[in-house]
Parts: C-alpha cells; structure tokens; sequence
C-alpha cells in the first residue's frame, strides 16, 4: 500500500518544528493552569497531541489524490456534521459547538476545514483555464459558504472566518484574474458589512466597538484586549519567568490556556519566547508553501497552500490580537491553545502538507 | 501515466503568498519589540497596579484620659463588612446573599456601592457588625468570595453624653473639610474629630496610618502581602478633667439647660465643662442616622453647641464684680465709701431700680457685692464712665476669646463708645452707662468667661488662660503662665471680703455656703427680654432671665473656681447657686446638710425680689 521510501522525502523539519511548538504549548498550558479549574490541561493535551500524530502518520499512508477524488463525500459529511451538532449538539456556554463521541468532545468545524481544503484543490485543480473569472470561483465559493454559514451559526466566527482566506489563496494560485481577486475582496466586504447589520451577534458587535476604544468598557468587552496588552508589554525582554507572570497566574487573563496561550509565553517568557516561537510558527508556515511550491500536479499545490493559507490566518490573526492589533475573536493558536480538536485537526492537516511533499516525484 | 502539469503560474504567485505570510510574521514581531521592549516599562508599571493594591492600617486614634489617668474616650475592635465589587462574576447574586445574610435590603446596599466605590476598590457594607454577623459570614466565605470581614478600631465614649462637648466627636471628613490644608493627605471616609477636643487636637489624636501593600488575584481577593510600613498610633491626650467632678456637675444639672464650668484658678486647668443638654458621641462613631442628625440640629434647645465657650449671654449683677474693682482701681470710692439706696436711682430723666424696692440704706462696696445693691454700682458705673468700664472688663478677660484649647470659642461683647461708633454708627448715651454697669444692655459673656474672672479673685489678680490637655503622650504640654494685671492687693482683698459675703454673711449666694469650706460668689441673672415684656408675659418659662452663680474656694487659698448658668432659672440665687453647691460638696468630698433657709438675709422670698427687678 504504501512504499518505504517515500517515507525518506517526510518533511522532518517540518514536523519537527510543530512538534516543538507543540511542546512548548504543552509547558505554557501547564503554567496556564497549575494550581487551578484547569490543572491538568496539559496532559489531556499530550493525549491529543499522540493522537494527532498518529493520525497525521495515517494520512501519510493514503495517497492525496486518492482524498481529493473523496473530497465531495467529506464535504458531505462535514456539512452533516455541522448541521447535526447545530440542532442536536450540546448546548455549552451558549454555543453549540461540540459532538459527543465516546465521552470525548470533538469539534466538527476543526475537522471542516480539512475538508474544505481537500474541495477547494479538487474544484480549482480540475478547470483548465489560464486565468479564471469570477464566475469560476461561483461553485466552490458557495460551497465553501455553506460550510461558514454553518460554523458561524453555531456560533464561531473564528473558525466561519478561516475558511475566507483559504478560499482567496486556492483562487488567486488557480489564476484568479488581479482584477476578480479585487472584485472579490470588495464582495466579501460588501457581505461582511450586510453581515454586521444583520448576522451579528450583539456580543460580537460590541467587540469590535470596543476594539477600536476599550477604555469604553474597561470590565467589559475591552477588559480582555487590554489585560493581555499588559501582559504582554510588562514581559519585556525577557519575561518574568516561567510560572511568575502575574497577569497570568493571578487571573487577570481570561481564556489564558485557550485562545491568549500566547500572552502567557509572551509574559513568562518575554520578546526572546516569542521571537523563538514566531520564528518556529514561520518555520512551519515556509516549509508547507514550499510543499505547494514543490508539489507535482496542481491540486497538490492547492491542497498544501490551502493548509498553509489556514494555518497562517489563524496564527497571524491570533498573535495579533494577543498583541491588541485585532478585534477579540476567538480563534485558537494552532499548535499551542488548549483543545484536543485544534491539535489533532492541526497535525491532520500537516499530514496533508506532507503528503503533498512526499509524493512529488511519486507516480 | 504521468501527466505533467503546467505549474509555472500556480509557482510565481505562491511566491507572492510566501513573501506575504514572511512579511505579516515579521511584522507581528515588531509590534512584539515594540510592546515588549520599547513599552516595556510602562505595561510593566499598569501590570503592578493591577496586582498589588495599597491597603491603608489604620492607626488607632488616641486615647483622652483624665488627670489621674482614667479613659475618657478609647477605641474597642469593631467589625466592618467589606464588599469588593471588582471581578465579582455576580454581582448582583453576591449583593442578595449579603443582604439576607445581614438582614439588610439589597437596594440599601447596592446604594452603598454605587454611591461610594471606586472603580478599583471596595465598599464597606456595615459599620461595626455584630459577631453573629461575622460567624454567619464567616460560615459562607465560600459562597462570597467578595466579602471580607476588617477589624477596625472604633471610636469610644464610656461617659457616653457626659462632657460630650468638651470630648467632641468623629466623623468621616466632609468634603469642604478635604479641600483645607488642615486635611491635607486624608481620603474621603478618613475618620476625624469634628467637635472638641476630637476636633481641635484632630491632627496628633490621628497618628499616622501605616500602609500595606498586597497582591490581589483578579478576584481582589487578597494572596500575599508585598511590604508592609506600620502606623503610628495617636498618642493618648492626658486631659485637666477631673472625672469625678465632671460626673457631679452632669448630676448636678439634671432636667435643667444650662452650662457650668470649674477652673484651677492658679493655673487655669479646666476641672471639669458641662453643657446641657448634650448628645451621645458614641452614636456618631458609625456614622449618625440622618433623622437623629436633624433632630439634634433642629432642636431648639440647641443640644450641639458647647454652652460654656459658645453660650454669650448677658452678666447680669456679675458684672458687678468688674464695677468694683474699677472703681477701687480707679480712686472712685475707697471700701469705706457709702451711697445710700433708696430702692431706686433717678439720673439722666429716668428711674433705674434696685431689686430691693425699699433699698438697701447705706451701702458700702462690700454690702452692694453682698447683697447686689444696684443703686451703689451705678453711682460707681455713672462716674466710671463707659469706656473706664469697657477698658476693666476687657483687662479682666471679658469680650476677647479666652484662648481655651477648643475650637468655635465665641468672644463675648464688651460696649464702648468706640465700639457702638463703629457697630451702630451712634454716639453713647451716659444712660446706657447705668444698665451696663449691672451687666444688662449689650454686654455678653460666656460662663468661662465669667469663670475665669472669679479667678481672677480668687488667685490675686492674675488672668489664668484656660486650657483642657495636660499631656500628649506623656509629654507635659507647657501652659501660658497666668498674666498679672497689676491690680491693687487692697482692691482685690475688698472685692474678696464681698463675694465671700455674698454667700456666707446675709449674702444673696446663701444657697451654695458650705460648712467647713469657706465659698466666695456673685449671684446674677441675665435677662432674657425686656423687664416690660416680661411683665407681660410673665408666665412664659422662655422669657425667664437666666440664672448665673459665680464662685470660688476655698475663701483663703481657692483651688477652684466656677461658673454656672442655669438656663431661664430666673434668679442666679435660687436656680445657680444649689447646683454650683452640689458641685462643690463632691470636689470637696464633703456631704454637707443644705443650709437652713434661716440663715436667709431678707424675711422676703427672694423670688418676688427677681420680679422687682431683673438684677439681683
């Protein structure tokens, strides 16, 4: 089934990175949560992580063309799975978010992005075109909505949002004319300013709001925003030591081992932690475009960019936000936030990436 | 089959992916220096605030203590319910329990918080809880994280309303108060003295608050303690007041307005200040109840002010010792010089009376002292002449503050014709001359006024300044020795052979003799409205004069001397003088019968001789 010495082309660098970042996340969850609600979170996290990898090694096996020609059916199913968990999932924190499988809650929008990506290569990779138009891009723009629609019902805006750049990184690498890609932008502003009218929540709206003014609410909305500027700035250089930021290990942090897992290194371990981190996250980032770069066949290239397109809003747009540039939303970090479904979904994902690199000279 | 694609469009513009993704990840981290590294310092400082908190130590007030050392005011532990509404995840949850835990409404208590939090702090709930209310809390700490309980001195007054005005009382600072330099440093809610001595020494009694600084989570519950700068305690006030005597003279004027006031006459210690009626201190300590603020305020019987510094009220016949020595100072009469009274005096077109309408026949100064003649002290006042009386009376301490130890001290009124120029833009009329002279008319005096001019007798001719603290922590507090004011020895022996008189030979200050102590006094009664009105109303108990009574003894080496002012008493002789003796019998450790009210000098009931005339 699968030949040996494909395994000689696995991007160990890659892995290794992630692995890395990984581990990291692990020991900053750790000091996150010692002592409190969440103690233990880092173990859990271990689990998932040992799932993750074993997962990413499967998908290793089975060749991604072979997932892309499959690539309708799982969008079938991830689509399903959304609709399920929006009428039937269980309702926690006013969410519904989450399938129970077996006692473990698991994420379906986690697992829709990979799906979605699979679609997006398989759809752009089969139009022949030297250049497309806007209405090239109609079919799997609205399958991609549907997914967003989904995920934002539930509702996770985060997650809904991601799907946005994979789908302009697929189209603009199929050839999307410079003038459509604008057009495009300007439709996804059109719909994203009808969506602020109507589709937004109140809690959201007051995000942005306070976003552009947080000392509006200070305890509020803008709490957040500002308590992680804090500890990001009061960590200087250096940090104030693993387990001794007090922005961190006094709760002035929220979602701490979540969504602000960066503010926690940032804090501890300073601008050196992050610039070792960052310096990893690019690692990562650089080495899945170069599998695009190297890929055999187009959907290859699209299917790695897609995962790389991803992965790169999510870290970029959360480290910005931990840093006060962007509106709270709640994204996880890949690789480092707490959440059994980010990192086996993320490493799944890397196993794409990988795949698409292994098999560049493959038949 | 291999099928190569043409990938050389899907490449180049991957590259423009890749150089987006580089410059977004290097942007990220200059944001992060610039964060971090540059900012650095400023993050740093709001992440110190935001965990550690300066929590005031309150030092403990000082203790007031009487000359021998015995409380008079101290400080007991009390409890404080404390919320801190700052990252209470349930505010209004926590706000309900709290109000059925202390049985208190949740809109009283929501006031609280509203009304007086700080954004970053806490609110106290209640003053002074009662321990039942400490263990109910103490049994749901769990349940309220954001309630603590503090300990906190308290201020308290085991005499309760005895020399409540001469003590004072706390109170949370006003904001006027917070804008003067004197509160300099203070907070709103700080505690300070707001009447008496509380007030007046308000500065020492404070101490100086320590300071801790702690470590608070991100629920303002407190983890760790980051420094902590002790308090100075206040330093306890040893004052002149002797207890015992204090408590006499509250007995002593029991169900009667009035004021009284006893000085060492050698040194000017205030022995004891009492002003009725009074208030309980102890009801402000936890901050006083709106209704029983107005109530006091608005009450007619004005129970606030401190009668003996703050009451000015008319002399009446005490003024008469001030006559007396400025006659004999000035060569006017000799003590053998005699008028002779016929009941009444006709000058400048008008009759002034004496209270004794058939007269007193020939009286020299020492019976007109006695026995209050008014005829003789205006022959004397006639020929003094108002300013010759306004310049005695001022040497003699009356119409300037006495510079007692107190705040709000009034100053009295002495006439002259300078004065009325200026207040009443109008020349003097001799005849005004006649009633000042019996201490009508304009002049006023307050009792420690008048009390420190029986002193003036009593310890040869020296004025004493009247003061309360003996001691500050110890430290002997050094007093303005008394000031001569170089009178004659022979004036001030004649004056003293009068007063004593007054109550020991056919005197109107029958009521006060003693019988192994030898008391020297003056009777007077200042009156209240005009004798005409008076007349009129006759019955009106608000239109009676007051009653004063003047004293000091022992005759020979006096170590006290008095003043006491018996609220529309009508005749210093019948209301002043018993209370000013009961007073006397407890300093004296004496129980004396009550003199026979056959040693009466005049068959008349003295009361009909008050409605003669208002003067006796």
């Amino acid at each position: 089934m699968i030949d040996r010495r494909l395994f000689f082309n696995v991007d160990w660098v890659l892995v290794g990175s992630a692995l890395v970042v990984s581990a990291i996340g692990a020991a900053v969850i750790l000091s996150a949560t010692h002592g409190g609600r969440s103690a233990g979170a880092e173990v859990k996290q271990l689990y998932a992580l040992l799932v993750g990898v074993v997962g990413m090694l499967v998908v290793l096996t089975l060749d991604y063309r072979r997932l892309a020609d499959r690539a309708p059916l799982l969008y079938l199913a991830a689509a399903g799975a959304l609709a399920y968990v929006l009428f039937f999932g269980p309702r926690i924190a006013g969410t519904r978010r989450w399938l129970l499988v077996g006692g473990m809650q698991l994420q379906p929008s986690e697992f829709a992005k990979l799906a979605a990506a699979l679609l997006v290569a398989k759809v752009f990779s089969e139009s022949r075109k030297e250049s497309l138009g806007l209405g090239d891009v109609l079919v799997p723009g609205a399958a991609l909505g549907v997914l967003a629609l989904l995920i934002a019902a539930e509702p996770d805006l985060g997650t809904a949002v991601c799907l946005v750049p994979m789908f302009l990184t697929v189209a603009f690498l199929a050839g999307l004319r410079m003038r459509a890609v604008v057009a495009l932008c300007a439709v996804l502003a059109v719909a994203g300013g009808i969506g602020w009218q109507f589709a937004l929540q109140e809690y959201q709206k007051t995000r942005v709001y306070t976003f552009l003014d947080p000392s509006l609410d200070p305890r509020g909305a803008g709490y957040q925003k500002i308590q992680s500027q804090i500890a990001v700035g009061s960590g200087g250089l250096t940090g104030k030591g693993y387990r001794n930021g007090s922005q961190s290990q006094l709760g002035y942090l929220p979602a701490r081992h979540t969504d602000f897992i960066f503010s926690v290194l940032a804090e501890e371990m300073g601008f050196v932690g992050v610039a070792v981190v960052l310096a990893l996250y690019l690692l990562v980032l650089w080495r899945a475009l170069e599998a695009a770069q190297l890929a055999r066949d187009r959907v290859g290239a699209f299917l790695a960019a897609a995962i790389a397109a991803t992965l790169a809003f999510q870290v970029v747009y959360n480290v910005a936000m931990v840093a006060g540039l962007v509106p709270v939303k709640g994204l996880p970090l890949p690789f480092m936030s707490y959440g059994g479904s980010s990192i086996v979904s993320s490493f799944l994902g890397l196993g794409l990436v990988l795949n698409v690199r292994m098999r560049r000279f493959a038949n | 089959m291999r099928i190569y694609e043409d990938l050389r469009v899907v490449q180049a513009r991957l590259g423009v992916v890749q150089s987006m993704v580089v410059a977004l990840v290097v942007l990220l981290t200059v944001s992060f220096w610039n964060l971090q590294v540059l900012k650095g310092r400023y993050y740093r400082t709001l992440a110190e605030t935001n965990r550690s908190r300066p929590v005031p130590i309150a030092a403990p007030r000082g203790a007031l203590l009487d000359r021998d050392g015995r409380i008079l005011v101290e400080n007991r532990p009390s409890f404080n319910v404390v919320l801190t509404p700052e990252h209470s995840e349930d505010l209004d949850g926590a706000i309900a329990r709290l109000g059925r835990v202390l049985g208190m409404g949740e809109a009283q208590i929501r006031e609280r918080v509203v009304r007086s939090a700080p954004p970053f702090g806490s609110v106290v709930v209640k003053v002074d809880a009662s321990p039942e209310d400490v263990a109910a809390l103490d049994a749901r700490r769990l349940e309220l994280p954001e309630v603590s309980i503090e300990v906190v001195p308290l201020r308290s007054y085991p005499l309760a309303a005895a020399a409540a005005h001469t003590l004072g009382r706390v109170g949370e600072v006003t904001e006027r108060q917070l804008d003067s330099p004197a509160f300099a440093g203070l907070g709103p809610g700080a505690l300070v003295g707001q009447a008496g001595i509380e007030s007046q020494y308000n500065r020492q009694l404070m101490g100086k608050d320590g300071l801790r600084r702690v470590i608070v989570n991100s629920r303002g519950q407190e983890v760790a303690e980051a420094d902590r700068r002790p308090p100075v305690d206040g330093p306890s006030l040893t004052l002149t007041l002797i207890t015992d005597l204090q408590t006499a003279m509250e007995q002593a004027f029991a169900g009667k307005a009035g004021s009284a006031v006893a000085l060492d006459p050698r040194t000017g210690d205030v022995l004891a200040m009492s002003s009725t009626p009074a208030y309980d201190p102890n009801r402000f300590t936890t901050g006083i109840e709106p209704a029983l603020w107005s109530r006091l305020t608005g009450d007619p019987e004005t129970p606030l002010m401190n009668r003996v510094i703050q009451g000015q009220y008319a002399p009446g016949s005490v003024f008469k010792i001030v006559i007396a020595v400025a006659g004999l100072e000035e060569g006017i009469i000799t003590p053998t010089t005699s008028f002779y009274c016929p009941g009444y005096l006709s000058i400048y077109d008008t009759v002034f009376r004496c209270h004794k309408a058939i007269g007193h026949g020939m009286v020299n100064v020492h019976r007109a002292l006695a026995q209050s003649c008014n005829v003789f002290i205006y022959q004397v006042g006639v020929r003094l002449e108002i300013d010759r009386i306004a310049h005695y009376a001022r040497l003699m301490g009356l119409g300037t503050p006495t510079g007692i130890d107190l705040p709000h001290e009034a100053a009295g009124l002495v006439p002259s014709t300078q004065w009325k120029l200026r207040a009443q833009k109008a020349p003097w009329y001799a005849g005004e001359t006649v009633s000042v002279a019996i201490g009508q008319g304009q002049t006023t005096a307050t009792p420690l006024q008048l009390a420190r001019l029986a002193a003036v007798v009593a310890n040869g001719g020296r004025l004493v300044r009247p003061h309360l603290v003996k001691a500050i922590g110890g430290q002997a507090q050094e007093q303005a020795p008394p000031q001569p004011l170089g009178l004659k020895p022979q004036t001030l022996e004649v004056v003293k052979a009068g007063m004593c008189a007054v109550v020991n030979d056919h005197g109107t200050g029958w009521r006060a003799r003693l019988s192994e102590i030898e008391v020297c006094g003056k009777t007077g009664s200042a009156q209240v409205v005009a004798r005409a009105r008076l007349q009129r109303n006759a019955s009106n108990p608000l239109m009676q004069p007051h009653g004063w009574f003047v004293c000091f003894a022992p005759a020979d080496e006096p170590t006290i001397a008095m003043a006491v002012l018996v609220e529309h008493g009508v005749g210093g002789a019948s209301s002043a003088a018993p209370v000013a003796r009961e007073i006397l019998v407890r300093y004296f450790g004496t129980a004396i019968p009550a003199p026979a009210p056959s040693a009466a000098p005049s068959p008349r009931p003295l009361r009909a001789a008050v409605e003669r005339e208002g003067a006796t």
